[in-house]
């Protein structure tokens, strides 16, 4: 008698690239089950957490923060071993933490996915660009993304790049004037200024409306103009998959012929569920899916399952610009400074992205203000004058993938469903800090070409929430946890849609390139299931 | 060579001069051109189209919500197999002035041809050489309309048509030019009644409320009769306005079928097209259906609030921070709808988000398109830009929208109106049934004897044609 399934697919997280494999196998009519440790929550319902938050500038706070499904920000979530306090900003609930992201969609160049045989340094991707290209595609028109058809992303100011087979489906959004005067002295100088792709479309698309510049894509978009993985778990449901929320995977169960029989998961009041599919796609994002992995002790042959963490660890510079600049007109990111983005330089230090940040700078300006005690007319005088002087540029690095940078389940803490918290050992190598000089120069131009007066030009190393290599890809069984379709080797019903699975990380945004993975993932499944 | 296709050639071997005349100088011939425009006067493209925004135009396949169930559009484009590529002219012109398709069967009336009955021979024949000629085949198979029974006899339709299916009244030529030329716009090319005219009991349009405003899918074609109740406080201009673009400032946006109306016929119309359509309808004979509707004085009703009062006090239980089933129309109105609409109602001074109390879906006597509005979303496509308003039917539950939309009655709009959440359900679940749905069970007997009669009726009218 043929094996019962509960599905033919089964999915841990709603986020971006879970809600799109589910979405891709059930229009292929395959049966689905998507498992959502949150819960579903409205967009208003988000937006009124918003506006009655005294914390606006914790990302964070407009989330539920529940005790069977932390935030990161919880108390207990991560416990940091290493130089660096390693914290990202992640979410629980159906959508996942695409709810906050500021939706840059940029995809990888060639020469990123060849690292190791183009400079020496870090390791290849197993596929290559080619492969990835028709992916990108469907990624970029699942989410409406708005790009430059014409930039030459490797912000060497040469012809379009990388290449494309399709235009981008929606034409990028007018330059702020902030964008352009910065770009119109400080490109002056031989700087590159390169549009950033993103997903807060411009005009109309699957639903969602034109942006209209509420500034305010973090924490919630409130009119939903920027993607979040909700609307595909929207879709997937629409299509036939089934959504359960307050269901925390906790454990992998191993079957016979070394495959994953079915999945355990927890509800906040302690029921226990066992499913069983056919495949299983772990999309909990970069954290989550290695613990889960490590405390099911799956797909681990290798060693290599919690290792190899890499965020793209950044840095700030904020001044106040000789002339009004009025940032905070339109959307929070429109772009940056691109000259490191690829080079020979690249055997000899990180890739560096120096993004322009157009965030309303008042809650900024103000704390400023009132810390040098300055109250009264002369307070609301300086807001209005260096808020519309203010220039805030958030450098990211690339960052190499090395075997002591960790996350492991903690073994001292739990949550209440009594699943291990995390521990993190990340540090930065020399790679970057190497690049990190290069970068405070950078500054030092930018400060002097815009005659400005540093507010802050040493923030040391800050968190860029791009968690990758933690379950790598590769070409061997030996040295990676998935291969190039993120199957992992160990189990071949097993399949991880995470930005973990990505082996070189490159400078940019990593969502994107994790919808396409997963896109091909479930095309993958859907032609063996 | 079959008969139909002998027919075909005489059509393209009289054509012929004007092709030659097209390719000598890269222009339309004179036929097809206006065969377009004809075409996107008639609307054809809003209901055939293809069920995917992105699919082919008139390829069809799109279903069409009518009362009786989906009415799958047909594949209008020259396909040999699965459009109407063996089409003669006269199976054309009988299919779109009779209702009869190629093999014989009755249309339903959702195919307006009780409206195109009107057409004249010439705009026939350039509409025939437009589909023929100028509109690439697609071969696309579109599924059958399968409605329930006794819907799915096509027979049926034979004695609807003897009831209701008329010749027009040829006293247009007794008004001025912009007067006929709008009146035919609005009856026969744009066939307007068959939204804005209320049906009777058997979903035919009645005659002596022609024009006065209906239910159509939900959602409320106003009178546009030259009533205070219709359209009696528009100006020319503004009416000119509202069908180029479905959009008027301080007054009323398209949304549903009008919407699709603008997208995909009226934003093409010639200027003089559509100033003949305005004046005919300023001079349609007034017919009261409602209150007078002059929005452009309409003003808040209660005092503003602070913002302050439009907080709820924060409690950071993940319970709270959850909890999304609230009635508090006033919370849900600043959450969902203040972004856009702004928090006291007006807008936003550009009108790209439009007032709320200026407004006539806000002021009228019929809630339908507010909450439809709030359901469905709305989406227009003009020439150079969209207008979108996102669908709230998956982030609010009836409850939720009978509050909301009773918020702004009350503090924007006709606060003597309201809904409640029998309504939205109703409204989301489909449009209330007409009569004869609700009706048919007990009907079904009496059917049985209106076809038999309809029977003898049709077999007596054809015997006489025949003598």
């Amino acid at each position: 008698m043929a094996t019962q399934y509960d599905a033919d697919v089964i999915i841990i997280g709603s986020g971006a690239l879970g809600s799109n494999a589910a979405f891709e196998l059930a229009r292929k009519g395959k049966s689905v089950i998507i498992l959502e440790s949150g819960e579903r929550i409205p967009r208003w319902k988000i937006l009124e957490n918003f506006r009655t938050s005294s914390r606006k500038s914790n990302y964070n706070d407009p989330y539920p923060n529940a005790p069977w499904a932390p935030t990161s920000f919880d108390e207990n979530y991560i416990t940091n071993t290493g130089d660096f306090e390693f914290l990202p900003g992640m979410l629980r609930l159906v959508g996942g933490t695409t709810w906050h992201w500021a939706a840059a969609t940029w995809r990888y160049t060639p020469n990123d996915m060849k690292l190791k045989s183009t400079y020496g340094v870090g390791r290849d991707w197993p596929i290559d660009y080619d492969e990835l290209e028709p992916y990108y595609q469907r990624a970029e028109y699942a989410l409406g993304v708005a790009g430059s058809d014409t930039d030459d992303q490797n912000g060497q100011g040469g012809d379009p790049w990388p290449p494309r087979s399709e235009p981008y489906p929606v034409p990028p959004e007018a330059p702020s004037y902030y964008y352009q005067r910065l770009k119109e002295r400080i490109g002056a100088e031989g700087y590159h200024f390169i549009h950033e792709p993103n997903a807060r479309t411009n005009q109309p698309w699957d639903g969602r409306p034109a942006c209209s510049g509420n500034n305010n894509c973090m924490p919630v978009c409130p009119i939903g103009a920027m993607y979040s993985g909700d609307v595909h778990a929207s879709h997937a449901e629409a299509a036939g998959a089934r959504l359960l929320t307050d269901a925390t995977a906790y454990k992998l169960e191993k079957g016979d012929g070394g495959k994953i029989a079915a999945v355990h998961c927890r509800s906040s009041n302690g029921d226990d569920t066992r499913l069983t599919a056919k495949y299983f796609i772990v999309a909990a994002n970069g954290l989550e899916t290695p613990k889960l992995l490590l405390i099911s002790d799956v797909a681990n042959s290798s060693d290599q399952v919690g290792r190899n963490l890499m965020d793209h660890t950044g840095m700030g510079l904020q001044f106040l610009a000789d002339e009004p600049l009025w940032p905070g007109r339109g959307q929070i990111q429109e772009g940056g400074i691109f000259d490191w983005r690829d080079g020979d330089f690249r055997r000899q230090h990180a890739a560096i992205k120096h993004a322009l940040t157009n965030k309303v700078p008042n809650e900024a300006v103000t704390r400023r203000l009132l810390d040098d005690l300055i109250v009264g007319p002369t307070l609301d005088e300086r807001i209005r004058h260096d808020a519309a002087r203010w220039v805030d540029i958030s450098t990211t690095f690339e960052m190499l993938p090395h075997q002591s940078n960790t996350i492991r389940p903690s073994s001292t803490y739990k949550d209440a469903l009594g699943i291990p918290t995390m521990t993190v050992n990340y540090s930065v190598d020399n790679y970057v800090k190497r690049a990190g000089e290069v970068a405070k120069k950078d500054f030092a131009n930018f400060v002097r070409i815009m005659n400005g007066e540093v507010v802050e030009d040493d923030t040391g190393w800050q968190n860029r929430d791009h968690i990758m290599g933690t379950v790598i890809m590769g070409d061997t069984a030996e040295n990676s946890v998935v291969d190039g379709d993120c199957r992992t080797w160990d189990h071949a019903n097993l399949f991880l849609s995470t930005t973990g699975v990505i082996p070189a990380s490159g400078v940019i945004n990593p969502t994107l390139t994790g919808v396409a993975l997963s896109i091909r993932v479930a095309d993958t499944i859907a032609k063996e299931v | 060579m079959t008969f139909s296709r002998c027919l075909l050639a005489l059509t393209l071997t009289a054509s012929v001069p004007l092709l030659a005349h097209a390719e000598d100088t890269g222009s339309k011939p004179d036929t097809q051109q206006s065969g377009e425009y004809l075409a996107k006067a008639a609307d054809c493209a809003a209901c055939h189209r293809a069920p995917d925004a992105s699919g082919e135009s008139y390829s069809g396949g799109y279903a069409i919500n009518s009362p009786m169930g989906d009415i799958i559009a047909s594949n209008i484009t020259p396909s040999k197999e699965h459009g109407i590529g063996n089409y003669t002219e006269l199976q054309f012109k009988r299919a779109m002035q009779d209702g009869i398709r190629a093999d014989g069967e009755y249309l339903y009336p959702a195919m307006p041809y009780t409206s195109y009955r009107g057409l004249t021979d010439d705009d026939i024949h350039a509409l025939y050489v437009y589909f023929m000629e100028d509109v690439e085949p697609v071969d696309n198979a579109v599924p059958d309309t399968e409605l329930s029974f006794p819907y799915n006899l096509r027979m049926l339709m034979g004695p609807w048509n003897l009831l209701f299916l008329k010749d027009h009244d040829a006293q247009a030529s007794k008004q001025s030019d912009a007067i006929s030329r709008g009146r035919y716009l609005v009856d026969t090319l744009g066939h307007c009644g068959s939204c804005h005219t209320p049906r009777n009991a058997l979903m035919a349009e009645k005659d002596d409320q022609y024009l006065a405003g209906a239910i159509v899918d939900g959602w409320h074609a106003p009178n546009i009769t030259s009533d205070p109740s219709g359209i009696g406080h528009w100006s020319q201009d503004e009416l000119v306005q509202y069908l180029r673009t479905g959009h008027v400032a301080n007054k009323a946006q398209a949304a549903g079928g009008m919407a699709e109306a603008v997208e995909y016929s009226l934003r093409y119309l010639k200027d003089a097209d559509l100033q003949s359509i305005a004046a005919y309808l300023q001079q349609v004979p007034p017919i009261r259906n409602g209150q007078a509707l002059d929005v452009s004085s309409a003003t808040k009703t209660t005092p503003q609030a602070s913002a302050t009062a439009f907080e709820p006090v924060r409690d950071n239980s993940p319970e709270a921070l959850t909890q999304s089933d609230s009635t508090d129309g006033q919370r849900l109105y600043t959450a969902a709808c203040a972004s856009c609409h702004q928090l006291h109602g007006q807008g936003t001074q550009d009108h790209f988000y439009p007032s709320l109390i200026k407004n006539v879906s806000t002021q009228g006597d019929n809630v339908n398109n507010l909450v439809m509005s709030i359901l469905r979303g709305v989406n227009r496509q003009i020439d150079d830009y969209t207008v979108a308003m996102p669908a709230f039917d998956d982030q609010l539950n009836d409850q939720q929208i009978a509050a909301v939309s009773n918020y702004v009655l009350t503090q924007f709009g006709n606060a003597e109106q309201s809904v409640d959440a029998a309504q939205v359900a109703e409204l989301r679940n489909g449009a209330p049934a007409p009569w004869l749905i609700r009706a048919t069970p007990w009907l079904l007997g009496l059917a049985v004897i209106v076809i038999l009669l309809g029977i003898v009726l049709l077999a007596r009218v054809l015997q006489r044609r025949r003598k």
